[in-house]
């Protein structure tokens, strides 16, 4: 009987069949839209919270205030020292601090020459920033004290200067200073803008300073990272570093601060709502498709009916009873937003795993989307069958069968 | 019991937007035996249309009885008139009111459907009376392949699929030019003579020569009932 009323519903949708197909098209195209947008919002989802694990939970960064002169900002008065960074540990809560100095300069190994991103630090930083180490050691308190020429080195950049060959215990050049190479660093992949965390080569900021700055105040630092113990009231931290470091700058009551502390993990918080706020709102608008879809299939079934006014006069005559009728058509519908539904999910599915391959985001797949889709299909299919199918049922034979 | 029809103090009335009644029709008793072939003429708003439609079930009467089959029908609701209408009776339309984008074969084997019969056994049944209307190769053909008369015929392969009591055939030969109505009356006059009960709505003399019995409606009353013959010879 299911099967009957399967194989009637099929025979009059491929009757007409451009109809059926461009009707199919409106679920196909919604189906879709929602899946890819759902993608869309678990990739940018499980990026943010990729990179923010790579970054280090529950941090703060201190960097100098910026100068405005005239409204305008020009620049940074270098007011941070590494010994500003190492007294935030004394603090409560305080579980790492690492000061951060930044050098660009172009790095050499035999033929094989790049640009490389320097970042001059104490060891803190394996702890504050999450940093792995694959093979090798890292460098030392003591080679911090001493300005030693040793350095970690990021896997981009390993692979820049020594193609596939193993780079710890080698020596590379920078502006023509030898450097040991005693790590390699475990891959991150990119952070929150993009940015390759990999392309990088960690040393004590002493030898930044001396060795490749050739600096006269080796103390001074861009900025620095401090890490606050997961159980600590982060705002709560930020504040005892604000008075610290007031109180070594010297600063009197009244006047402004020349550092800044950000709370990176509400930064990122932050970011993770707008990602999720993002990601609902692109599903609604999707969805959107979904319903102008549905409304597709329900003016197809409402000419569909009056079409077929002869057809149904004819049956009704021949014995059909109003739930045959009913049923006949409540099918034709389901059966278009099912065909449309697994479409669109295939289509949606195909389609973002294409986009995340080109892309370079790893797109899960999830269930909840093809849940999600399936109920769509039988809950879109019988909403607007519904009313086509009453018409239809309702229909008086002795009128239907005089139709022309 | 004998009798196929019975209807007894039959009336119909339509009411107007304005409450108005219009009485379409007014007492009409009659009964059809098993394997008559009665005609049922009428001028255009006598009200034939009205009790062609009470008979095959397609409506209800607003008074008085109908007795189908030794079954009362005149109370029952739509589902249960789909039922008796599937299983009791088997239409024949002026315009045939085949399923245009069927087979013939999925066109016959219809009411089998709505029997609840499997796909075989319809099959089988629709290729018996295929054969019998001398159709044999077109069961795969759609209704638009084929002559007025051909489809006609179909109609009728359709009409006794499911074995049933009584075939209505309202103007069967409408449509189709002369000759082909003598071969389409030919073949009632043949089923009539296997046992069918036949009723027959026309407005032409020469179709209802075919049948046995006449009965003449005229603004919603029984005006004439008896020999087709005797009424021809009356009038003429």
């Amino acid at each position: 009987m299911i099967w009957l009323i399967i194989k009637e519903a099929w025979l009059s949708l491929s009757s007409h069949k451009l109809r059926s197909f461009l009707t199919t098209l409106g679920i196909i195209i919604g189906v879709s839209a929602v899946v890819m947008m759902v993608a869309a919002g678990q990739t940018v989802s499980l990026v943010i919270n990729n990179s923010f694990a790579s970054m280090g939970g529950n941090l703060l960064m201190i960097h100098p205030s910026f100068v405005v002169t005239s409204g305008i900002k020009s620049g940074q008065r270098p007011s941070i020292t590494a010994a500003d960074v190492e007294a935030t540990k004394t603090l409560r809560g305080v579980e790492a601090a690492a000061p951060i100095v930044r050098a660009t300069a172009q790095g050499v190994y035999g033929a094989n020459n790049w640009a490389v991103s320097i970042r001059g630090t104490t060891p803190d930083l394996i702890t504050v920033n999450k940093w792995e180490i694959e093979r090798g050691e890292p460098f030392t308190e003591k080679d911090v004290k001493s300005a030693s020429p040793y350095v970690l080195i990021g896997s981009t950049t390993a692979n820049e200067l020594f193609g596939f060959a193993d780079p710890v215990g080698q020596t590379i050049r920078i502006k023509n200073v030898p450097f040991k190479v005693v790590g390699l660093l475990a891959s991150k992949g990119q952070d929150l803008m993009g940015n390759d965390q990999d392309d990088v080569i960690l040393m004590p900021y002493t030898t930044v300073r001396q060795r490749i700055q050739g600096s006269r105040i080796p103390d001074r630092v861009h900025f620095g990272y401090i890490k606050v113990a997961d159980d600590e009231d982060l705002e709560a931290a930020a504040n005892r570093v604000k008075m610290l470091l007031r109180s070594r700058h010297n600063i009197k009551e009244g006047h402004d601060d020349d550092f800044e502390v950000m709370n990176m993990t509400a930064m990122v918080n932050t970011i993770k709502t707008v990602g999720l706020v993002l990601s609902i709102l692109l599903a609604a608008i999707a969805s959107i498709s979904l319903i102008v879809g549905s409304i597709g299939i329900m003016n197809m079934m409402l000419v569909s009916v009056t079409e077929r006014t002869r057809e149904i006069g004819i049956r009704k005559a021949l014995g059909a009873e109003n739930r045959w009728i009913m049923l006949q058509f409540l099918t034709e519908s389901i059966m278009i937003s099912f065909m449309g539904s697994i479409l669109g999910l295939f289509i949606g599915i195909t389609t973002s795993q294409i986009v995340g391959y080109i892309m370079e985001y790893k797109v899960p797949i999830s269930i909840w989307p093809i849940i999600l889709s399936f109920s769509v299909a039988v809950i879109v299919g019988v909403l607007s069958g519904i009313i086509p199918a009453y018409k239809a049922m309702k229909l008086d034979p002795i009128e239907a069968l005089r139709y022309q | 019991m004998g009798n196929v029809i019975d209807i007894s103090r039959l009336y119909k009335s339509y009411f107007m937007d304005g409450g108005l009644e219009q009485k379409v029709l007014k007492d009409v008793n009659f009964s059809v035996q098993k394997g008559e072939f009665v005609a049922i003429m009428g001028p255009s708003g006598s009200g034939k249309s009205t009790l062609m439609n009470i008979l095959g079930c397609l409506d209800r009467p607003t008074e008085g009885s109908y007795v189908l089959d030794g079954k009362e029908v005149s109370g029952l609701n739509d589902n249960q008139l789909a039922a008796v209408r599937n299983s009791k009776i088997g239409f024949v339309f002026q315009n045939f009111n085949l399923l245009m984008r069927r087979s013939i074969a999925d066109n016959v084997s219809l009411p089998l459907i709505y029997a609840g019969k499997n796909d075989a056994y319809r099959r089988e049944r629709a290729m018996v009376y295929i054969r019998k209307m001398n159709l044999d190769g077109y069961e795969d053909r759609m209704p638009n392949q084929l002559s007025g008369g051909m489809q006609q015929r179909v109609a009728i392969a359709r009409a006794l699929v499911n074995e049933p009591q009584i075939i209505f055939a309202d103007e069967p030969t409408g449509n189709l030019d002369s000759k082909t109505s003598d071969e389409i009356m030919t073949l009632f006059t043949e089923l009539n003579k296997d046992g069918k009960t036949i009723v027959l709505v026309t407005h032409e003399p020469d179709v209802a020569m075919y049948a046995d019995r006449l009965i003449r409606i005229s603004d919603g009353q029984k005006e004439y009932d008896g020999s087709v013959r005797a009424y021809m010879e009356r009038t003429s």
